[in-house]
Formats: C-alpha cells, structure tokens, sequence
C-alpha cells in the first residue's frame, strides 16, 4: 500500500490527471442525484399535498376515467378505523366532483375539491397560495379558483361562479358561489382545474349530505418518495382493517405519472453518467498502462526477486485503487458540498425561459438539490469498481512481464 | 565447507534466436555448487557470464540441459513455482543494484521478507540487522537515490542475504563501482560467506577482485575452460 502511495507521488502530473479523470464523474453524478432527487422530491410534494396525499381509501366500484368518484356515505365509520392505525399522521375527507364553473357566458371543465378547511389546510397548500381574496373557512358559501381559472372565466374574488356538480349515482346538483379567493398554482393545469370549496358545498352539488369520494391520509416519517416502504406498510395494514368494499391507494397508484420519473428520467441520467464513468475508466486504463510501461524495468526486479504475478497485479491494482479512492472521495465531497451549498440558499432559482418551462412541466421554477450519505458512498464505490474493472488489463500486463526482458527494459 | 552441492548443471546450452540467426550463449556447462562456497564466474564480455547467471536464477530457461537447485529440477517447474523457488532459495545481485526507487533502504532490504510472508517486526529486526553488518544502517531510512553507488550496492547485498537464501547469484556486482569500493564490496560479500556460510556465485570480468574467492570458474565461448579451486585469502571487514 505504502508503495503504490509512493508511486503515486513519484508521477504526480499523471496521477493529477487520473484524480481527475476518476473525481469529475463522481462530481458530476453527484450533482445529477442531487438534482434528480430534489426534483423527485419536488414531484411527489406537490402531488401528495395538492392531489393525492400519500394514500386514499376510496369505495370500491369502477369508475370511468375522469368520472366521479364513488360516493362514501358513512366516511365517519371509517375515518374511526383509520385514526387506529398505526403510521397515520393526518388524515381528512374529501369530496372531488368533476363539474362545470361557469362566469359571464364562459365556461370551463372543472375539479371540485370539497374539503374541510381547518382541516385541509396543515398539509395543502393552497390556502398559502392565496393571491387575492381569502381562503374558505367551514360552513361559508365561496370557492378559491387558480389564477389561470380566473382568468379563463374572468371571473375576480367576489364575482359569482355557477357550478354545475355531476355524480353518476345522485344527479346532477348546481350551485350559485361567490369566489372567495385566487390562489397561484405551480402547475398552471392545476389552477385551471382544482376549485376548492367547503365539504358541505361539495355535498350539495353531490346532493348527497354527509358523503365523501376519499379519505386522505398522511403517513408520519415520511420525508420523500424514497420513503414509500412506509406509505406500503400502512396501505398494507388498512388494507387488512377496512372492509371489503373499499380500496386504499398509494400515491404511486392514485398519480401514474409520478413513475415516469423513476421509469424513463432515471434511466436516462444513469446511462448519461454511465457514459462518464467509462470515459473515466479509459482514462485511468491508460495511465496505468503508461505507468507499468515506464515501470517495466523496476517492475521486472520485482519479478525476478520472486514476486508472484499475483502479487504484481495487486501492485498495479493497489495503485488503480487508491487514485480512485482519493478521487471518488473529493469528487464526491465536492458535489456534497455543492448540493448543501445550494440548498442553503433555498435552491437554485431557474432563470427566464427555464423556469418557464419548469411551471409548464408543473415543477417549481426552484431546482431544489438533495443527495443522502449512501448515495455518495455508492456513487464513489460505483467509480472504484470502474477504476479497479480499467485497471485489471495493465495489471495483466505487468504480471505477465518476463523478469530478464522486463529488465533489459530502459527507463 | 560442506561438499553438500546446493547447484548443479548437466550439459546446459542456451542458444538465442534472432530470426533465423541462432547464437549460442552457453554451449553445454557442466557445473556444480557445493553449500557455503565463493565462486566467481570470469571471462571476457560475450562469454555467457550472466546467462549462466540467468539460468542458474531461473530467470530464462535453457535450451537445453538440467539445473537442480537443492535436488529440484528447475525445468519441471512452472512459472509460479519457479517464483517462489526464486523467492525462498535464491538472492540476487544486479549490475546496476536494482533497488525499488520508491521504498527505503530498509524497506527494500526487507521487500524479500515482504514477498516471503514475513510479519512486519522480524522482517524490520532482521533488516536492520543485516545493515548494521554491512554498515549502512545509519541510511535505513533514506530512499536509494540518496546514497552513493557503493551503498547502494551493499543495500541489493543486503536484499539478496537477509532471507538466508540458499544462494546468492550475483552478475557483475562491481562494475558499477570504483576499485576501492569494488574491492570492499567483495570483502563484505566474502564476510557474508564465511559468518553466514552463504553460498556465493558471482560473475565478473574485474581481475583484481579475483584473489578473493575460493574458487574461479572462467568460461570462454560458453564454455568452462577452466574450474580452480583456491586457497582462502583472509579478507578485511568493511
């Protein structure tokens, strides 16, 4: 070991150039996991808190895509169930009817959300979203619409909506509401289409009282959609609580899109960096054989002193090591330090036509940046292997030397 | 002197082939080593003084011909055999010392016990004190760039006998050095010899050296023309 380091040093353009060859993948895959993991992150909070929450129990029953939702007409029989099982961390009801908003002759497919507002409002955003008016508190008559809602039926706080609710089992129920506030969405599909009203409202236009779609729940220790053992794990146990005739979803189940992250993003990014990682591993394939051709002579006294080829090849690989080691390790430090530099500052802000773009997607218009401790370690591991994997072909080549020609060999 | 052989050749020939020109090195030496002897190995350059070294190191092969070493045939080895065979009953002694550049000259003269398995504290006690004979302990901690010729000689010395090998082959171990340092080399190894019963064979073509050994063997056109055994000259330590 003490040897290879030595070498090392006695080359230290080339090893600099090793260095870096093995740290600017780790840098870079780093950084990529960093922003991968923050827009996942991203992702799944709006989606959880605006849409889907971690899970659902909904009334079993088909129901045609976009179509209401089967009515719960007992959801306070279940909500006792769920509020006994372990991993709840919050939960609520909600009533979501697909509906018709209509203002001043124009109108706009809609989703209402009847919810409770105390309630809703320590996980969903959207009543810290308010742009201009207030939000709901229970009981009153009033809707919060998006920004681009608004806009689409010109509708402003206080100007009344027609809403026209429709359930396949009740009817059709309509509705004459005030708007209460515009809220500012960070999907613009979003704003276009969530109407927030109180449950009671909700219930008129399903013109069922008392009735839900859902029951929304948050699981506690859940930082991210890498935490989704425990959604599983509570799901699984509801599951096993609950009646027959409903269903509990996940979020993965409840937003489909939510897995063309992991499905068709990710893939794409580890072949990205798959690519850096080889060009890495060329790079230190060549050194290394630079190094056991400049060495051949030394290398050849070491075989004619009795050196096994088993013991040369650990040399080369030792030296192979250690570079990617160092450089692994900096690399990866380097794009630690990045992301939690970044992520002090609450983000990198996207600029201009990005961010855009980035509202388009439904992102925020913030590249929030997250990488854990194992993903480092792995990252830099993932390096080593390919470091170890380049330097195995001059290693050969070193232990296959013939002592007498290895020391004719002039340095 | 035991008569014990502890090397013993039967009619080796090495010829080298360039293309379709053969030259022939070693043309059938008969020779045999007994334990605790000091040989050298004389003639004129081309006279095929390090091949015989070579083979006789098991780091060539013959074209013909036997060598046992200790009663093993070296031609019935493979190649990791005849590594460790290198390793645990050989010491070697090059023309130009041959130290590894990165390691002290502790660390070198302790490489071999390195390879051999040797735990860290004997092979460091069993350095030093090999160094302290040759006198060069005081450098065991610089690397060998740092020392002269001379001492870097004795360092490969030092490699070549702290694993007590069976052997010690050394080619032309003072051509390198000037005529005192040669000459004091050549002490010490003779010193070696007689403390440690080491069984030397080294080849040179430096006359003056040659009233050290107890025996000289001289080949000509890889041939021995000649094998005289000679009374023993007391040498000074260094």
């Amino acid at each position: 070991m003490k040897q290879a380091w030595r070498h090392l040093w006695r080359s230290r353009r080339r090893s600099l150039l090793t260095l870096f060859a093995v740290l600017i993948p780790v840098f870079i895959l780093v950084l990529e996991l960093g922003l991968l993991n923050g827009e996942n992150k991203s992702l799944f909070e709006n989606t959880v808190k605006f849409e889907t929450g971690h899970l659902q129990i909904q009334k079993a029953g088909d129901r045609p895509e976009g179509g209401a939702l089967p009515l719960i007409d007992d959801p306070e029989r279940i909500l006792g169930i769920v509020d006994h099982t372990p991993g709840i961390a919050w939960r609520t009801v909600r009533l979501d009817l697909p509906a018709l908003a209509s203002s001043g002759g124009r109108s706009q497919g809609i989703l209402i959300q009847g919810v409770m507002p105390e309630e809703i409002g320590q996980v969903n955003p959207i009543g810290k979203l308010i742009a201009e008016g207030t939000y709901l508190r229970t009981g009153e008559r009033g809707a919060v619409i998006g920004k681009e809602l608004s806009s689409l039926l010109v509708a402003k706080v206080g100007d009344d909506l027609v809403l026209l609710g429709a359930h396949p089992d009740t009817g059709i129920g309509a509705a004459n509401v005030p708007v209460a506030g515009v809220y500012t969405a960070p999907d613009p599909t979003l704003g276009r289409t969530v109407v927030q009203v109180d449950l009671g409202l909700a219930q008129t236009l399903a013109r069922r009282p008392g009735a839900a779609t859902s029951i929304v729940a948050f699981v506690s220790g859940v930082a991210g959609p890498w935490d989704a053992p425990k959604i599983d794990r509570v799901v699984k146990e509801l599951r096993a609580r609950l009646p027959s005739d409903y269903k509990v979803l996940d979020f993965r189940e409840l937003a489909p899109d939510l897995k063309t992250f992991e499905t068709v993003v990710r893939p794409i990014h580890v072949l990205f960096m798959a690519i850096f990682f080889i060009l890495g591993g060329l790079v230190v394939l060549n050194t290394l054989f630079l190094s056991v051709m400049e060495r051949t002579h030394e290398l050849g006294v070491v075989l004619a002193l009795g050196a096994s080829r088993h013991r040369v090849m650990q040399m080369v690989l030792t030296e192979a090591f250690l570079l990617a080691l160092v450089g692994a390790g900096i690399g990866a430090l380097l794009g630690a330090g990045l992301v939690g530099l970044a992520e002090s500052g609450g983000g990198l802000k996207l600029p201009g036509v990005y961010s855009d773009f980035a509202r388009v997607m439904g992102m925020e218009p913030v590249l929030h940046m997250r990488v854990t401790l194992s993903e480092l370690v792995m990252s830099g591991l993932a390096m080593v292997g390919v470091a170890l994997l380049a330097a195995w072909v001059p290693a050969r080549r070193a232990a296959a030397l013939e002592p007498v020609e290895a020391m004719r060999h002039v340095d | 002197m035991s008569t014990n052989p502890v090397m013993r050749t039967e009619k080796l020939v090495k010829t080298y082939k360039t293309g379709s020109v053969e030259t022939p090195a070693l043309r059938g030496v008969d020779l045999e080593l007994c334990r605790g002897e000091f040989t050298a190995v004389a003639g004129p350059s081309g006279s095929g003084k390090s091949t015989l070294l070579h083979l006789l190191g098991g780091l060539d092969r013959p074209t013909s011909g036997e060598i046992f070493l200790d009663g093993v045939l070296l031609s019935s080895l493979s190649r990791d055999a005849l590594s460790r065979l290198r390793l645990e009953k050989i010491g070697f002694v090059f023309q130009a010392y041959n130290l590894i550049p990165v390691l002290t000259v502790l660390e070198n003269t302790a490489f071999v016990l390195e390879l051999r398995g040797v735990a860290l504290r004997e092979r460091i006690a069993r350095a030093r004190k090999i160094l302290g004979e040759l006198g060069i302990e005081k450098y065991a901690n610089q690397f060998p760039s740092r020392i002269s010729g001379g001492e870097q000689q004795r360092v490969a010395v030092a490699r070549a006998v702290v694993a007590e090998p069976a052997i010690v082959l050394a080619d032309e171990p003072t051509a390198n050095l000037d005529s005192k340092t040669s000459l004091e080399l050549i002490d010490l190894m003779r010193h070696l010899n007689s403390e440690h019963a080491a069984t030397f064979l080294f080849a040179t073509h430096d006359s003056r050296l040659l009233d050290r050994v107890s025996r000289l063997v001289t080949l000509e056109d890889g041939r021995i023309v000649r094998d005289e055994h000679r009374v023993q000259v007391a040498t000074a330590r260094v």
